[in-house]
């Protein structure tokens, strides 16, 4: 990257950071949580005023053009402070999918504007998690079959639907409220709410098939999972610096508990655990800019399964060494511990991307 | 009355084992939270009734009278059935510290009301300055007259709101030389102005935990259990049979089967890298009690355990972890789901385990002060 693009990134984060802050920071998450509204109308209007809805959608597309590094950026932003409203799923899923199918259509500049963006409804749940393949069908009319792990669906109007058809996948789209749509509420660790969805026979608008559905779906995929890895990443930052806080100011045995070197050590393992998932992210969201969508989808296995590594052992560390208090609901660490649990099973786990990980890289040197 | 110790350890077992698969209440099984006298009332009544209430108890005062290779016996029927420990802070903590220490008066006064539940204890010790460091404990007692007058704070105190009295330990002399010196061990009600007490929420959404206030709250003089200023040597004293048990392979055990009924459901075992994880995790379940059975064995032949017991603890908690984070693994895209996840007729609920784990390694002495124990005591570092 050019230093003007450093420049323009490190503008960028810390205009997010100044918004984050000045609309309470974790407090604020944590008052979401307890209203149980799942959503901060203000906060999102401030999002897109300030550009972040549009950030990775090209120019030519009504976007900003600013690429997957800026919305790497205020991913890890947005992690930092626990962010409950789906800001990635938006970005990376419902624009991502419009700007890439069906770049005219009023719904993108709307979302973009900061109109609540529709949830998109591409995973199906097999006997063991994830199904391998869609079986939920577009008849050209009319929706048949059921999805799983939709996120932001309680707020949506609609959903945006990937279904199999005549030619292959389909690109639809769906009222969340209309007639042959059920919705099935999950609650999750953080507070937040996943839905399962049911469609029999509920009224469709097509927006796009064909091949470019598969791709499109496969790319804003990679991205939207890169951009999780950055979310969490910025999450484990929170919960390491919260966690020197406190180790530099808990008194046990008359001294800083971070004074004893067993901590000390700890303490030390988290912070480059934290530098590595730092650098791993920041390096896969470029590659990622401009590559096709095979390494497009090898760097964002990449990247999820670090950050998905280092999330898990600094908020688990955090816990144990906030000791009795970062049990509580009271201390933020828990907060982050929960948050991270979402995150981390959203789009895969460590172990399901390091899998893929390893598939995409013996499929590239098979026909290399 | 039965002599139980004269029995056979198999026919002792079939006794005991018999008895809580015909009478304890099957919605009780495996309870997942820490419940409130009055859900678990039912079940004590019976268990009074048998004269089962405290099993470590002597026979005189109301208890089984069990030497330590029935109560071991005693201990993992109850976890195998999936008996609830109930509220027995009474049975297991004050009883056999007014048996040790107390007076005939007040062990007539009170050991009578804790096998009956009509007195429901908890225990005050930690406070937000003295986790770790107990001993660094600063709610005071001052005499005044025939009473102490009691001021303080004292936190992770389980179920206090669900408790008519507290046992604590206290400072009766600031001035001691060293903070071990001058604490002291108090009985005092729950129910009087000079207290309240304000329940935590856990991260998990819970709130089994308490902090308990004390603003010149009074109880009587009479309540002073053993010698003023010697409450410390005797909390450590009580803590010594207790030891093994926070060490025991029940939670693991209960835990690794969860993980394989789910693993199994959604096809794991079918999976290379699964089978390898899973009996990595069986097999340090597995040896770890057979770690356990020696210290057993030991307390079995009569003699007193060392320091070198907190190994268990360690094993076990991190273990259990372990398990509980493969289980998340294995809920993959369900992982941060509340709540039980089916898997045939079955509901696992992945995320409590998960949850109920963290804890482990921090309560009863975190697993660093455990290791500090063993790298001076055992390792003579």
């Amino acid at each position: 990257m050019t230093d003007e693009q450093n420049e323009d990134l490190r503008l960028l984060r810390d205009s997010v950071h100044t918004l984050l802050d000045r609309a309470g920071g974790i407090a604020r998450a944590r008052r979401v949580r307890d209203e149980a509204v799942h959503w901060d109308a203000a906060l999102w209007q401030e999002l897109a005023e300030a550009g972040v809805l549009g950030v990775a959608t090209p120019e030519q597309a009504g976007g900003f053009g600013m690429g997957l590094p800026a919305a790497g950026v205020i991913a890890h932003e947005l992690g930092r402070v626990i962010t409950p409203e789906p800001v990635v799923p938006a970005i990376g899923l419902a624009i991502g999918l419009m700007h890439r199918l069906c770049p005219d259509d009023p719904a993108l500049a709307d979302a973009i504007a900061g109109g609540v963006p529709p949830a998109v409804a591409w995973q199906e749940r097999g006997p063991r998690g994830v199904s391998g393949q869609i079986d939920c069908a577009f008849d050209g009319k009319a929706l048949n079959g059921a999805k799983d792990w939709v996120v932001g669906a309680g707020k949506a109007e609609r959903l945006l639907v990937v279904a199999k058809s005549s030619a292959g996948l389909a690109f639809v789209r769906v009222a969340t409220g209309g007639a042959g749509v059920a919705m099935q509420a999950r609650k999750q660790s953080d507070g937040s709410v996943q839905h399962g969805v049911t469609f029999t026979g509920a009224a469709a608008e097509l927006l796009a098939e064909g091949n470019v559905v598969s791709t499109a779906l496969a790319d804003a995929v990679a991205d939207t999972t890169a951009l999780a890895a950055a979310e969490l990443v910025g999450l484990s930052a929170s919960a390491l610096e919260l966690t020197l806080d406190y180790i530099k100011t808990r008194e046990q045995f008359d001294k800083l508990i971070g004074a004893f070197q067993a901590i000390q050590h700890r303490a030390v393992d988290m912070k480059i655990m934290q530098e590595v998932a730092e650098a791993t992210i920041r390096e896969t969201l470029v590659v990622m800019e401009g590559a096709d969508t095979a390494q497009r989808s090898r760097q964002a296995s990449r990247a999820k399964a670090r950050a998905c590594t280092a999330a898990q052992k600094i908020t688990r560390e955090a816990i144990q060494l906030h000791g009795a208090v970062g049990y509580t609901d009271e201390f933020d660490i828990g907060l982050l511990l929960n948050r991270a649990l979402v995150l981390s099973a959203w789009l895969g786990d460590a172990t399901y991307h390091r899998r893929r990980w390893l598939d995409a890289r013996e499929t590239e040197g098979a026909t290399q | 009355m039965t002599d139980w110790n004269t029995l056979s350890d198999e026919e002792f077992r079939t006794q005991v084992r018999t008895f809580f698969e015909s009478e304890y209440p099957e919605e009780l099984r495996h309870l997942p939270h820490r419940p409130t006298f009055a859900e678990i009332e039912h079940w004590h009544v019976k268990l009074h009734a048998k004269g089962w209430v405290a099993p470590a108890w002597p026979v005189e005062h109301g208890g089984m009278g069990l030497e330590a290779a029935k109560l071991i016996i005693f201990y993992e029927e109850q976890q195998r059935h999936g008996v609830i420990r109930g509220r027995d802070m009474g049975v297991q903590m004050v009883g056999p510290l007014i048996i040790k220490f107390g007076t005939q008066e007040q062990k007539d006064d009170w050991l009578p009301r804790i096998l009956s539940c009509e007195d429901i204890w908890c225990q005050g010790y930690s406070e937000p300055g003295a986790g770790s460091d107990l001993a660094n404990l600063r709610t005071s007692a001052v005499i005044d007259g025939d009473d102490f007058v009691i001021n303080g704070q004292k936190i992770w105190t389980t179920m206090a709101h669900d408790a008519s009295h507290i046992f604590m330990l206290v400072r009766t002399d600031p001035d001691a030389p060293r903070k071990q010196q001058g604490i002291s061990f108090v009985l005092a009600a729950m129910d009087q102005p000079g207290v309240e007490v304000r329940t935590i929420t856990t991260l998990a959404g819970e709130t089994e935990f308490c902090e308990v206030f004390f603003d010149d709250a009074r109880t009587p003089r009479a309540n002073l259990v053993g010698e003023i200023d010697k409450g410390w040597s005797m909390a450590k004293a009580l803590l010594s049979f207790e030891r093994i048990f926070i060490g025991s392979p029940a939670l693991a055990q209960n835990a690794l089967g969860q993980l394989e009924t789910f693993a199994r459901g959604r096809g794991a075992f079918e999976d290379a890298v699964f089978r390898d994880r899973f009996s990595e995790l069986a097999l340090d379940v597995e040896d770890h009690a057979a770690l356990y059975s020696r210290f057993a064995d030991q307390l079995k032949r009569g003699e007193t355990l060392g320091a070198d017991v907190s190994m268990l603890k360690i094993w076990v908690t991190e273990t259990y972890q372990r398990i509980s984070e493969l289980m998340i693994e294995v809920a993959g895209p369900d992982g941060g789901t509340i709540g039980p996840l089916q898997v045939g007729n079955v509901g696992v609920d992945v995320l409590a385990s998960f949850y109920k784990a963290r804890p482990t390694t921090i309560y009863g002495g975190s697993n660093e002060i455990q290791r500090n124990i063993l790298s001076k005591a055992v390792l003579g570092l």
